[in-house]
């Protein structure tokens, strides 16, 4: 497996960025390779890695940008990830990056780090937030006891950064002499008994630093321990050997005793480097904070942070909507006037995804992907966790799943992906079950624009609701079909954080750009599908045959079979196809209140549309892709098939 | 005496984690080893996470009820 820490051809350089989580890598990256990756105030934004290249130094170089993790020894699947990366032998050099005001904890990575014995270099970033906390960095200090270099860093506002490359570039070149973590007398005679006896079968094997191997088996690495195991047995019973003794001796845990003499060395090196001076006074955010962290205030901040995401999507989409209804329209006749034929039928394609891009989506999608992104860089998120968590068990999940949830308001794609960060499989699949039921942007605009125009606050208001509660129910039913329960959320609560405009604009930049680049296309191809299918018949045939669906459950006119049809597409295809589907301009001259209910109740639960089916079969398997169609499928004819029924 | 035992205010030194390799694991990334000195800051509501502080660090960290009540701590004091 790996066969060396590092590579030994030519070929293009590699610099990871590692670091735990929300510690700035992805800010970092950002920085020198344009706005590439999300970025977030909670820990676990980033659950994959992201490479690119970038030109710097006047050499090409990869950089890659990692999952946040606590130790080499992932606990979780982003975890994991980072670790596989960084032990894959393709990382040339290591930038750790640090949360400078959260030191001596980083620092327990940054010596396993080293423990590779990789080039590397430490960037310690969030200077600003050491500085406020009081702390002083003795630099020089940190860097003759380790033997890295380190640089101070503000990424978020870009400073710092090249120092931080140019010297990870230079240490590549040079040779690197890192100072290794040297501990207690009797551990460092157990390495070296264990040395002793290191086989060299495995050293032709493993090209690995023999004592990294070793720090990994009396760390009880499972991964390691199998490899070993796999080369030579006996020589990993005389590990697991000294490894007990070591434990008996300190009368620690065998798991945790190898940690907690490093936990030893990080505290004497923290000392050694760092100053705190007292601090006066008490922050803005550290005021919001106390707010939002009682009972009282943060049940008004959750309450309060979903209502201005509707409220204002709804008003500035209706606003926006509204305004440019007639240019749009004028446009429209324009266009019908000086065609005919196919051309007029392309024409009104291309027309149709235009409107529909400009007047019903992008209105709406805006101002909430705004609220969603200030939502993850204030650092709320896991405050609303935190509220959250006793009620969500008793619906069999924890806190940490509204981090899932509430991306999933922007989309379910990034929203099951984040259910990496669960600990426990069974926590995992269910919140990915959960994630499709959960309305996100496209479906937001279905509800503002169909329920919230026609049907009132009210409805729309009861829509997301009861979305709310069907989501829980899955959880709650599945959680009791699962044998194990969950142990419970363990969290990292950063410090709220002031968002910069330049990262919510380019963030939402981001989404609106993979609206106009992917949707956008897609719609307007669908609207000219629709205008050719319709000259040539064959939406009869796909409303027929889904006929018993929208006429005999749903209650709805067969005309609306091609759109939901297409809705498995993209979820905003259902609504902009249906002004042709029923040729109107205003739905509700067609549909009645109830049929509009209905028709938004199923668009928002049916199946889930088909970059989520692809996601959720490359997170959770096949079955869990197939399960979450069946399910979605059976609630949404179940639920607006009774509505359709009783109203 | 557990962590779950601390009411909001109360400091306290931890002096073992049990529950598990994945749970001991999990604190030690976040910093919170044997020895280190915490406060309760706040309980959640309905049950929910207590929010602990590493009183050295600054750092804060939601620990659920369960997981906690594996938190072994000694010399409570206010
Ligand atoms: N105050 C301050 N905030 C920063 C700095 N650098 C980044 N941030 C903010 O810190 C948060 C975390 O940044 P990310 O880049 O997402 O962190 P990450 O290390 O990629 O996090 P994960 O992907 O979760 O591991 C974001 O809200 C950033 O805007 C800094 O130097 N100072
Ligand atoms: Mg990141």
């Amino acid at each position: 497996m790996w066969k060396s820490l590092t590579k030994n051809d030519n070929s293009e350089m590699v610099i990871a960025l590692a670091g735990q989580p929300n510690c700035g890598k992805s800010t970092i990256f950002n920085a020198v390779a344009g706005f590439k990756v999300n970025t977030g105030n909670f820990s676990g934004t980033t659950v994959s890695y992201t490479e690119t290249e970038v030109y710097i130094g006047g050499r090409t170089v990869r950089l890659i940008d990692l999952p946040g993790t606590y130790s080499i020894s992932a606990n979780d699947v982003a975890e994991r990830v980072a670790r596989d990366y960084l032990l894959s032998g393709q990382v040339d050099v290591i930038i750790n990056v640090v949360d400078s005001s959260l030191l001596s904890r980083s620092l327990e990575l940054t010596l396993q780090l080293m423990e590779m014995n990789v080039p590397m270099v430490i960037g310690l970033n969030m200077i600003d937030d050491a500085q406020k906390k009081g702390m002083e960095i003795d630099i020089p200090a940190l860097t003759s006891l380790t033997g890295l270099e380190a640089y101070p860093l503000i990424a978020v506002q870009g400073s710092g950064v090249h120092e931080l490359f140019d010297a990870a570039l230079k240490v590549s070149e040079n040779s690197f002499h890192r100072v290794p973590p040297v501990y207690d007398r009797d551990v460092e005679e157990c390495i070296a008994r264990i040395e002793a006896r290191y086989p060299s079968t495995l050293k032709e094997r493993l090209r690995v630093d023999t004592r990294f191997v070793i720090i990994r088996l009396l760390e009880m690495d499972e991964e390691f321990e199998k490899l070993v195991s796999e080369v030579d047995g006996d020589f990993l019973e005389y590990v697991v050997e000294n490894r007990r003794f070591l434990a008996e001796v300190h009368d620690w845990p065998e798991s945790g005793v190898f940690a907690s003499h490093r936990h030893a060395l990080v505290l004497d090196l923290f000392e050694q480097v760092v100053a705190v001076r007292s601090r006066t006074g008490t922050s803005l955010s550290e005021k919001i904070d106390r707010f939002v962290i009682n009972p009282v205030g943060g049940l008004a901040a959750t309450v309060g942070v979903f209502f201005l995401m509707f409220a204002v999507s709804f008003w500035f989409g209706n606003l926006i909507a509204g305004l440019v209804e007639a240019p749009l329209e004028s446009l429209g006749a324009f266009l019908m006037s000086h065609t005919s034929g196919y051309t007029a039928m392309l024409v009104s394609g291309v027309y149709d995804g235009f409107t529909a891009g400009v007047g019903i989506v992008l209105p709406y999608l805006v101002p909430l992907l705004v609220i969603l992104s200030l939502l993850e860089d204030t650092g709320l998120l896991p405050r609303i966790a935190f509220m959250a968590d006793g009620l969500l068990h008793r619906f069999g999940l924890h806190g940490k799943s509204v981090v899932p949830i509430i991306m999933g308001y922007g989309c379910n794609v990034p929203a099951i992906m984040a259910a990496r960060n669960l600990e426990y499989e069974r926590d995992r699949i269910i919140t990915m079950l959960m994630v499709p039921f959960i309305a996100c942007s496209a479906r937001t605009v279905i509800i503002l624009a169909l329920a919230g125009k026609y049907l009132g606050a009210g409805y729309t208001t009861l829509i997301y609701l009861g979305n709310i509660a069907i989501a829980l129910g899955v959880s709650s039913v599945f959680s009791r079909l699962s044998a194990d329960v969950s142990p419970g959320i363990i969290m990292d609560v950063p410090p709220l954080r002031k968002p910069y405009l330049h990262v919510v604009m380019r963030k939402v930049w981001v989404r609106i750009q993979e609206f106009l680049l992917f949707a956008w296309p897609v719609i307007a191809i669908s609207s000219i599908a629709l205008a050719v299918f319709s000259y040539v018949g064959i939406d009869d045939v796909i409303n027929r045959v889904l006929s018993p669906i929208t006429t005999f459950i749903l209650g709805l006119p067969s005309d609306l079979g091609i759109t939901l049809f297409l809705g498995i597409f993209r979820k905003e295809l259902t609504l902009i196809m249906l002004n042709s589907a029923l040729n109107t301009t205003d739905v509700s001259t067609v549909l009645s209140s109830a049929q509009l209910l209905v028709l938004v109740v199923f668009t928002v639960l049916y199946i889930p549309c088909v970059a989520t089916i692809s996601t959720l079969w490359k997170e959770g398997g096949l079955k869990v892709a197939l399960l979450s169609i069946a399910l979605n499928t059976s609630i949404a004819l179940v639920v607006a098939g009774s509505l359709a029924f009783l109203l | 005496m557990t962590l779950l035992e601390l009411k909001e205010g109360d400091t306290a030194v931890i002096s073992r984690v049990s529950g598990g390799k994945g749970v001991s694991a999990r604190m030690a990334g976040l910093g919170l080893h044997a020895g280190k000195k915490v406060r309760v800051v706040r309980a959640a509501p309905f049950r929910g996470p207590l929010l602990i502080e590493d009183i050295s660090s600054g750092a804060r960290t939601m620990i659920g009820r369960g997981i906690a009540s594996h938190v072994e701590i000694l010399n409570e004091k206010r």
